[in-house]
Order: structure tokens, then C-alpha cells, then sequence
């Protein structure tokens, strides 16, 4: 049974419909990059998939739930790890803060052992060195790390990207991609919203591509990108390409 | 007006000056941190969004709890304090209890202070990018620890000029609750110049330790509001990364061949 099951989801704001009848799997251990040109409704899936936001019909269901009859949305959230475009690292408090947080309030631990978690996970993502700065100290690509670091200190059974690399600088892209490739290595189930068309044709077992709050295209990365049934992804893909090429 | 009668009546009246301004002092001072206590317990409830899916009832309870805090608000920050300070005093004394003047003063400027305190956390709630929260949430965090942890600590910082600005508000202020007769500077003030028939030279040293007290609070305030900032930085981010800075010192290399 796949982790991750959406069927049918439908959602709108203010009359304009931004999720049109979608309908994807996801299975354990799998990376799903979905892909398409902005304001296909990529983010939003994602965000739904987290309770963010509510879909208007259909059904998601999460490891084995249906997420919209769940009561304790913060117990189905703490297995789900979210990681945003803008990073939102709490701006009050420093890197290794941020990291316990969330495990001293949610898993109740004790300051020791969160502290223990949270140098492991800034080990992996190379911020060790930066416990003690605060956020606006850092460049994007770092505060980008700490946040993956901080939804990993959570143990979460699936990790959620929403454009993890577009608001960082081009040189700072690579660094984030190495510490979400690290992951996927080690089998984590993955959904990542993307514009980065060479590491999701690395990195994904499977790609899906949107356009207009529909699924056109999905299939694993060598049907998607080598060859593309649909005309639309075809165009999306030359243009995009194309794109990267040049810069 | 003459400069040598106003030194002539602080030499004299010193002892009933400083009496006035330790009780304008200890009514500012405490009615504006009972004030904010007060401000951050109802702008904070006020800027709670319940989850939809939120039982029914709790839902019915936010509304109900926000309608009262409204008017609470709307009803004091829309009647002069002067006259709610005579209201209550009376109010409570007459029905209730013989009670202190000083505890009514600070009772009084406190639920005042607390209106006005309310709209300014909540302004500063707001001013909070959504994404703080969104973050929280998605680790878990419940609304209220996410509140209490992220989100307030953050528009207490960011509304701390306003919330300063309460405190110098409250000092001018508090003079109008002589109104009650307690012992603060302008009710001590009227008594010397009733004393003395020095008005204008009275009034004139009362003005300047009114400038005194809130010139002295300005600076106090910015001080704290330095510290409160330590988490924020003025260097660029390019001086601050080690990263780019050494994509900066490949440049100059490049540039030097």
C-alpha cells in the first residue's frame, strides 16, 4: 500500500481551481519530484498534504490515514517533515534552538538529549559549526541546511520540499541539493516541488509533472525527460532546458 | 515668570516634588507592565485562528471571547481616564470596598494601558511573517506553543517601540488621576502653587520634571530596544558567509591573472 495516496483532490480559492481532480502514489522509500511551469498547483498539493490547507473534495491518505478525519493534526504533522521555500527558521531563536524546540515541546524531551539529536542532524547538513549563530546570520543556502536539519530532528517518516532551492542564490543551490540527495540515498519517502530539472531527473523515482491543477504526465525520470508523451510537457521541458543551458 | 522664583520653590517644596514623582512613577511604571501582561493576554487570544477542525463549541467560545474583548477595548480606549478613573473609584468604593486610592490609580491606568496594549500586540502579532507560524505548525507545535514561543517573543520585539511609547504616555498621563487625589506630582504641584500663588513658576518646574522623567524613560527605552535586537544584524550576508566569501576571493584571484 503506498504511503502517500491522493485520489481526486479538488481545491479552489475564491473560485478560481487551483487543484483539478489529482490523483498520485507515493510508495515508501520513494522521491517524487513534482515538476511544472509556477502556479500549476504544485505548492499547494504539497501544502495540502501537510493540513495547511484544506481540499475541497476528495481524499489524501497518509501513511494509512485519511488525513482529513484526523483529531491530533499536530501528532500527524510531527511524522511528516516540512521544509519551505523561504526557510522559515525561527528569527528568534539561534540554529541549535531552533532545532530543539519543536522536540522539547512535541516529543517531550529533555534539553539534553534534544541538544544530542540536533548536533547530530546540523553534523549531517555541515551547520555544526553555526549552533550558536541566529538566522539572520546566515546565507540561504545555510539557513536552507538548518531547516532540513530541524524537520529531521523530528524523526518524520516522510519529508515534504516545497521548492526548497528557489529562493537561494545560484551558488548556493548545489549545497542544499547534496544534504536532500544524502536523503534519498538513505531511503527517505520524499515529495519535492521543484524547478531544478537536473537534480530531480537525478534524484527522483519518479517525476510528476502539473500544469493548470492537473497531472499531464507522470512517469519515472528517463520517460519524463527523454520522452515526453505530452505535448505540453514537451514544450515546459524544451523551455526550461533550454534555460538552464544558457545560464 | 521669573527663574529665580522657580529655584526659590524647589528649594522650598523639593521634598513634596519628589513625593509627586515617586507616585508618578510607581502608577506609570506599574500600570504600564500590568498594562502589557493585560495586552498580551487579550491581543494574543484576539490574533489565536482556531484550526477548522476545531470542535464546534470551542469555536462558539473564541467568538464569544473576542466579542467581549472588543468592547473592552472599544470602551476604554473611547471615555476619557480621568473619568474612568472617578467611575470606578466610586464605583467600587460605594458597592463594594473601602479601597486604597493608590490601588485604585494603579487598577485604573492598568486597564487602560492593557487596551491600548492589546491592539498594539495584536498589530505586532500580525506583523509576524505568516511563515513563522507555518513553521511551528509543521513540526507539531500547537498553535498556543508556537504562540507563546515564536510568534510572541518576535512581536513583542517588533512592537516594543509602541509598547515603550505606553510608558511615556502613562507618565504625562497619570496626572490625571489627581482626579482621585493621590499624591502624584500634579496633584502635588497643585498644591504648592495654592501654597505659594506661584502658578505660572510652579506649573514651569512641574512641565520641566515631566520632560525630565520622559526624556530620561526615551533613552532607558532605546537602550532595552538595542539589546531586545541582538538577534538581528546590520552586516551584509555576503560579509557574513564564509561560502560566498570564498566564491568573492576566487573572483579577485581570477581578476588578478
Amino acid at each position: 500500500m503506498p504511503i502517500i495516496e491522493v485520489r481526486n483532490v479538488r481545491k479552489s480559492f475564491d473560485g478560481m481551481g487551483v487543484l483539478r481532480d489529482i490523483c498520485f502514489d507515493v510508495e515508501k522509500g520513494e522521491v517524487v519530484c513534482l515538476i511544472g511551469p509556477s502556479g500549476s498547483g504544485k505548492s499547494t498539493m504539497l501544502r495540502c498534504i501537510n493540513l495547511l490547507e484544506d481540499i475541497d473534495a476528495g481524499k489524501i491518505t497518509v501513511l494509512s490515514e485519511d488525513i482529513s478525519a484526523i483529531r491530533d493534526i499536530n501528532a500527524y504533522r510531527r511524522r511528516v517533515g516540512m521544509v519551505f521555500q523561504q526557510f522559515n527558521l525561527f528569527a528568534n531563536k539561534n540554529v541549535l534552538d531552533n532545532c530543539i524546540l519543536a522536540q522539547m515541546k512535541v516529543l517531550k524531551k529533555d534539553r539534553k538529549s534534544a541538544q544530542e539529536t540536533a548536533m547530530e542532524q546540523l553534523k549531517k547538513v555541515g551547520m555544526a559549526d553555526f549552533a550558536k549563530a541566529y538566522p539572520s546570520t546566515l546565507s540561504g543556502g545555510q539557513k536552507q541546511r538548518v531547516a532540513i536539519a530541524r524537520a529531521l530532528c523530528m524523526e518524520p517518516e516522510i519529508m515534504l520540499f516545497d521548492e526548497p532551492t528557489s529562493a537561494l542564490d545560484p551558488e548556493m543551490v548545489g549545497e542544499v541539493l547534496s544534504v536532500i540527495r544524502d536523503l534519498a540515498n538513505e531511503d527517505m519517502t520524499m515529495v519535492i516541488v521543484t524547478h531544478e530539472m537536473a537534480f530531480a531527473k537525478e534524484v527522483a523515482d519518479k517525476v510528476v509533472f502539473m500544469d493548470n491543477g492537473i497531472i499531464l504526465e507522470e512517469g519515472s525520470p528517463e520517460e519524463i525527460f527523454n520522452d515526453p508523451k505530452n505535448e505540453r510537457t514537451r514544450q515546459f521541458l524544451s523551455r526550461v532546458i533550454k534555460k538552464e543551458f544558457v545560464s | 515668570m521669573s527663574l529665580q522664583k522657580c529655584f526659590e520653590i524647589i528649594l522650598k517644596y523639593w521634598p513634596s516634588f519628589l513625593l509627586g514623582i515617586r507616585t508618578t512613577l510607581i502608577v506609570a511604571i506599574s500600570g504600564t507592565a500590568i498594562g502589557l501582561v493585560i495586552g498580551l493576554f487579550v491581543g494574543g487570544i484576539r490574533a489565536i485562528r482556531l484550526d477548522k477542525t476545531s470542535p464546534v463549541s470551542l469555536k462558539l467560545f473564541k467568538r464569544f471571547i473576542d466579542a467581549v474583548l472588543k468592547v473592552y477595548i472599544e470602551v476604554f480606549r473611547g471615555t476619557p481616564m480621568m473619568v474612568q478613573a472617578v467611575f470606578i473609584y466610586y464605583l467600587v468604593y460605594t458597592n463594594i470596598v473601602h479601597w486604597d486610592k493608590m490601588v485604585a490609580a494603579i487598577f485604573v491606568i492598568s486597564i487602560n494601558t492593557g487596551a491600548y496594549m492589546a491592539e498594539i500586540v495584536r498589530s505586532g502579532i500580525q506583523a509576524v511573517d505568516p511563515g513563522q507560524n507555518e513553521a511551528g505548525r509543521s513540526l507539531g507545535m500547537s498553535s498556543g506553543q508556537t504562540m507563546m514561543n515564536v510568534v510572541l517573543p518576535q512581536a513583542i520585539r517588533n512592537a516594543f517601540p509602541a509598547i515603550g511609547n505606553e510608558l511615556i504616555v502613562n507618565i504625562k498621563d497619570s496626572s490625571v488621576l489627581m482626579i482621585i487625589s493621590i499624591t502624584e506630582l500634579m496633584f502635588q504641584s497643585n498644591s504648592i502653587a495654592g501654597t505659594t500663588y506661584r502658578f505660572t513658576e510652579t506649573y514651569f518646574v512641574t512641565a520641566m520634571i515631566y520632560l525630565a522623567l520622559t526624556s530620561i524613560s526615551s533613552v532607558v527605552l532605546s537602550r532595552i530596544e538595542r539589546k531586545l535586537n541582538h538577534t538581528r544584524t546590520s552586516l551584509p550576508q555576503s560579509d557574513t558567509n564564509a561560502h560566498s566569501m570564498a566564491i568573492a576571493r576566487k573572483g579577485a584571484d581570477y581578476a588578478d591573472n
